[in-house]
């Protein structure tokens, strides 16, 4: 049974699962939306646009000094590049009549390349970029662990609250535009919100109603995670990549279930 | 004066709708009365779904305006872009009908579970209830959504093509289920090609092709020239039947 128990003794290992786990269920609710609206690229779009604000936020607090970026400024760098994606591609919506994922790759591609741009102008300094930008959930620190818990816990209480909004909303935006709801801010709150697809993939192949496919996601998230970084300690594979393995694998498996098929 | 008309349910004036620089409607005006079914007839790119969708807020109007006397409105689009595995039941799809009345959190009442039993037996899909929406036919799909609309006890209807892919039987099932609603005081307007039907099932005819045809009872509105005007190119005139050509040209739409 070492191989069970042993990776959970080092004490970053569990760290990193909690961690995990917490961003498993909120990834699992509100992915369940992403894949519901056919978001997914644009779910994509939104994690790949947020480079280029990192890498500003990074350049202008580490770049000089060569020193440690400052945390705060990474943060409000990706959220504003998130901010402006998302503003970017529903702009080019209502402006035009191309498709959503159309929208979605373009601004994607933009904010991409604008990203690579300015990485490739930061080069060089003393601290690795790309450990800030894929993140490495074996180096999470207490306080991001908390940071995460509570965000898990909000998010499952916003759902819980906009739960008839956000159901109108996936199943037919006209229809929620003419009982008055703001379908635009609602639909970027979806957006600004949805990052990993796989759980809620798996969990809509299994169940007929929202609600369970949203338990269902979160647990696959959540059980994902310590599974991941099992195969990862055991196998010696990058740790985050493993835990995706484990919940993509869930959906393959959910695939071969007959009830899935039906 | 005139305190004795009642306000219009749907009143446009000078409506106009563009896509880039092409009018989708150009300066379209008329009053539908509270109370009337009418058919809005056109072809394809008439601007038929495109008058809807301005009329509930969802197409940026250019110049001009289009009104509702009244915020409850229903609204049946002609297709859902929807993941078929949706995780949604038929009961599901009804109760949503509910939600604009409840708001976030209000709980399910009685009068709420009798309206949407009502709905149910309406379109007579109670035995579909339990089944996922995603795994039911076109037709059967496309009544779940009119049972919605039924739940949502609107004043207007805006129903999108609701006769498309439905057999005949279903087809004057729904158009009784127009009427009814008709008689309790509701305004419906039904976005259609079918000529025939336009004319002999509703009590106004709006002919539309991006600009306003003609509107108005179906006896005095269908003459040649305006059915010519409306399907410009699209009619072949074949003994006494009218056969909307662009109907049959499926897939682009």
């Amino acid at each position: 049974m070492d191989w069970l128990v042993d990776p959970f003794q080092a004490e970053f290992v569990r760290t990193g699962a909690l961690a995990a786990a917490a961003v498993g269920v909120i990834c699992g609710v509100v992915g369940s939306y992403v894949i519901l609206r056919g978001m997914a690229l644009m779910a994509d779009s939104l994690a790949h646009g947020v480079l280029p604000g990192v890498a500003i936020a990074f350049a202008l607090t580490a770049g000089a000094a060569g020193s440690e970026p400052n945390d705060a400024a990474l943060w409000l760098g990706a959220l504003a590049a998130g901010l402006v994606t998302a503003g970017g591609t529903s702009l080019i919506l209502r402006r035009s009549r191309v498709r959503e994922e159309t929208a979605a790759a373009v601004v994607f591609v933009l904010m991409l390349a604008l990203g690579v741009a300015i990485v490739s102008r930061v080069q060089g300094y003393s601290v690795d970029l790309t450990s800030f930008l894929f993140g490495d959930v074996l180096g999470v620190t207490d306080t991001e662990v908390l940071v995460s818990c509570i965000f898990a816990v909000g998010i499952v209480a916003l759902v819980t609250m906009l739960y008839r909004p956000f159901l109108l909303l996936s199943f037919d935006p006209q229809r929620a535009a003419a009982l008055g709801l703001p379908v635009e801010r609602l639909h970027l709150a979806m957006l600004v919100l949805g990052l990993l697809i796989a759980p809620p993939a798996t969990a809509a192949l299994l169940t007929k109603r929202l609600p369970t496919m949203m338990a269902l996601s979160a647990a696959i998230a959540a059980v994902s995670a310590p599974l991941g970084l099992l195969l990862s300690w055991n196998l010696d594979l990058a740790a985050g990549a493993s835990i995706v393995l484990v919940a993509v694998s869930t959906f393959v498996v959910a695939l071969a279930l007959p009830r899935a098929r039906a | 004066m005139a305190a004795e008309a009642a306000a219009p349910a749907v009143s446009s004036q000078e409506l106009t709708v563009r896509y880039g620089r092409e009018p989708a409607l150009l300066d379209v005006s008329f009053e539908v009365p509270a109370g009337a079914t009418v058919a809005l007839l056109g072809p394809n790119g008439a601007g038929k779904t495109t008058l809807f969708r301005a009329a509930i807020g969802l197409a940026r109007v250019d110049a001009g305006s289009i009104d509702l006397a009244s915020r409850r409105v229903a609204f049946v689009p002609q297709r859902l872009e929807l993941e078929p595995s949706f995780p949604v039941t038929v009961a599901d799809v009804v109760r949503m009908g509910r939600y604009g009345d409840l708001g976030w959190i209000g709980r399910f009442g009685e009068r709420d579970r009798e309206l949407v039993d009502g709905a149910l037996a309406e379109l007579g899909i109670e035995h579909l209830t339990e089944r996922r929406f995603g795994d039911l036919s076109g037709g059967e799909r496309q009544r779940a959504l009119l049972a919605q609309a039924s739940a949502q006890d609107a004043d207007i209807f805006l129903l999108d093509e609701p006769f498309a892919g439905l057999d005949a039987p279903t087809h004057a099932a729904m158009q009784r289920l127009f009427e009814q609603w008709r008689d309790r005081g509701r305004t419906v307007l039904v976005a259609t090609h079918d000529l025939e039907s336009a004319g002999r099932d509703f009590d106004l005819v709006l002919c539309l092709n991006k600009t306003l045809i003609a509107f108005g009872p179906p006896a005095e509105t269908f003459t040649e020239e305006v059915i010519s005007r409306t399907f410009a190119g699209h009619v072949l005139r074949v003994g006494s039947l009218l056969v909307d050509t662009a109907h049959h040209h499926h897939g682009a739409g």
